[in-house]
């Protein structure tokens, strides 16, 4: 399983099926959907919103131990 | 942080699932999964069942037994494991074309029956797997497949028929109000009966397209527009609104017992026993003492109620209490407590004036 690291999030590029809700419920756009991908750009104040209407499960917020 | 360990629940091996980009299906599959690993229900204990369509393939998904049924099956399989195995909690997952209308007979008489389990209906008001034919909670005078000019028929009114009866538990949703999504599947799956949580969910494909929406949360403010929570259980819910509803068991009193009652009652205020709050504490109907409540100044006995049944507590009320304050806001009249013979008058008054 493969995921791509970014500042706050992760996302899966393997379960992710680009529907870009979370682009769209993200209420700082902090994400953006750039060639075929999920970018993070900074900003992300952690409201775990894309992740609790992510249908796919293909995103998540990092907690905050990891980062 | 967040607790994901309803992951444990879904067989990630076989992700990506099937359904279109955005489909609510998947929501209701992760929101399922983690009301289910709330209330610590796993594979030892939890079966689900699903039906056919693209809602029918989230049994699949699931770590758990699954049973994959004919179509509109799903809820006549359920019924019979739980009859088997009624230590086993019962799932149901599947569409609205499943339900209610190849399955529509099943509904109405697993619903008459009542057996507990709890239906979680991906309500996306179309026939998805088949290509986005108009189903049978397509709302009037929408587009699809097969009703190009606008759907001519009403549609189920599932919160009607589902409502029709008590007890009943009945919960609408949508995808899209995600604290209230989690609440709905927490308060089904607790209720102990015959539970439908009907989940208003997007068909963004074969449907939204149609409707001319371009994602899927396009749609969801759609169900924004359409749709607003009402707070706190009702007893029933407007073809707008998303709530919950929950009647308990009706006591049915028969005409003639009435009359036999009213005539005792008058006999028995002759013979009024005075009573503090503090004896009446004692009659709460443990070791065969009749079970006495108060209710404004009088004191009833109850002990003739189908509900209390050697119970000390019959959901809110509990015997051997003064109830006037607990009726009042009950949902039902101060008329069922008058069907008791009154036995008494309550001491409170003396006490405080002296
Ligand atoms: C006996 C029978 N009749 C018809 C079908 C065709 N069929 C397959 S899925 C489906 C509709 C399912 O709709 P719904 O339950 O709303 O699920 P959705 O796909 O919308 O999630 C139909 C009619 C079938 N498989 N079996
Ligand atoms: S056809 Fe509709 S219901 Fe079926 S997976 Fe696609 S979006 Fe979901």
């Amino acid at each position: 399983m493969y995921m791509k690291p970014r500042l706050n999030v992760i996302w899966n590029e393997i379960y992710c099926k680009r529907c870009i809700i979370c682009v769209e419920v993200c209420p700082v756009q902090a994400l953006a959907f750039e060639r075929d991908e999920i970018v993070e750009r900074p900003g992300c104040i952690r409201c775990y919103q894309c992740e609790r209407y992510c249908p796919d499960i293909a995103i998540e917020v990092m907690d905050e131990e990891k980062r | 942080m967040i607790d994901r360990s309803y992951k444990k629940l879904l067989k990630l091996n076989r992700f990506p699932h099937t359904w279109c980009p955005g489909c609510g299906i998947g929501a209701v599959l992760k929101n399922v999964a983690i009301g289910l690993k709330e209330l610590g229900w796993n594979e030892q204990n939890t079966t689900v069942v699903s039906g056919i369509g693209c809602s029918g393939r989230m049994a699949g998904y699931m770590n758990l037994d699954a049973v994959h049924t004919p179509h509109g099956r799903a809820l006549t399989a359920a019924e019979a494991i739980k009859t088997v195995r009624p230590d086993l909690n019962v799932i149901v997952l599947s569409g609205d074309g499943d339900l209610g209308s190849i399955g529509g007979n099943h509904l109405l008489h697993t619903f008459r029956r009542n057996p507990d389990i709890t239906v979680f209906c991906n309500d996306n008001e179309i026939y998805g797997l088949t290509g986005g034919q108009a189903g049978p909670t397509t709302p009037e005078g929408t587009k699809t497949i097969t009703s190009p000019r606008g759907e001519h028929h009403q549609p189920l009114r599932l919160n009607r028929i589902l409502t029709a009866k008590s007890p009943c538990f009945y919960a609408r949703t949508t995808v899209y109000h995600v604290n209230h999504f989690k609440t709905c599947i927490r308060e089904a799956l607790l209720y102990k009966g015959f539970s439908f949580v009907d989940i208003i969910s997007d068909c963004i494909e074969l449907n939204g397209r149609r409707l001319g929406f371009k994602t899927a949360h396009q749609m969801f403010k759609w169900f924004d527009e359409r749709f607003h929570i009402v707070e706190g259980v009702r007893d029933h819910l407007e073809n707008d609104e998303l709530g919950i509803v929950k009647k308990e068991a009706e006591v049915e009193v028969k005409a003639e017992a009435k009359t036999e009652v009213e005539g005792k009652l008058e006999v028995l205020i002759e013979g009024l026993k005075l009573l503090t709050l503090e004896e009446l504490k004692h009659f709460d109907g443990t070791n065969g003492k009749p079970i006495y409540i108060g209710y404004k100044g009088n004191v009833y006995d109850i002990s003739a109620s189908p509900l209390f049944q050697g119970e000390k507590r019959m959901r809110c009320h509990i015997a051997g209490k003064d109830l006037t304050r607990d009726i009042e806001t009950a949902p039902h009249g101060e008329d069922l407590v008058y069907h008791f013979p009154m036995v008494g008058r309550l001491k409170v008054k003396a006490e405080a004036e002296k």
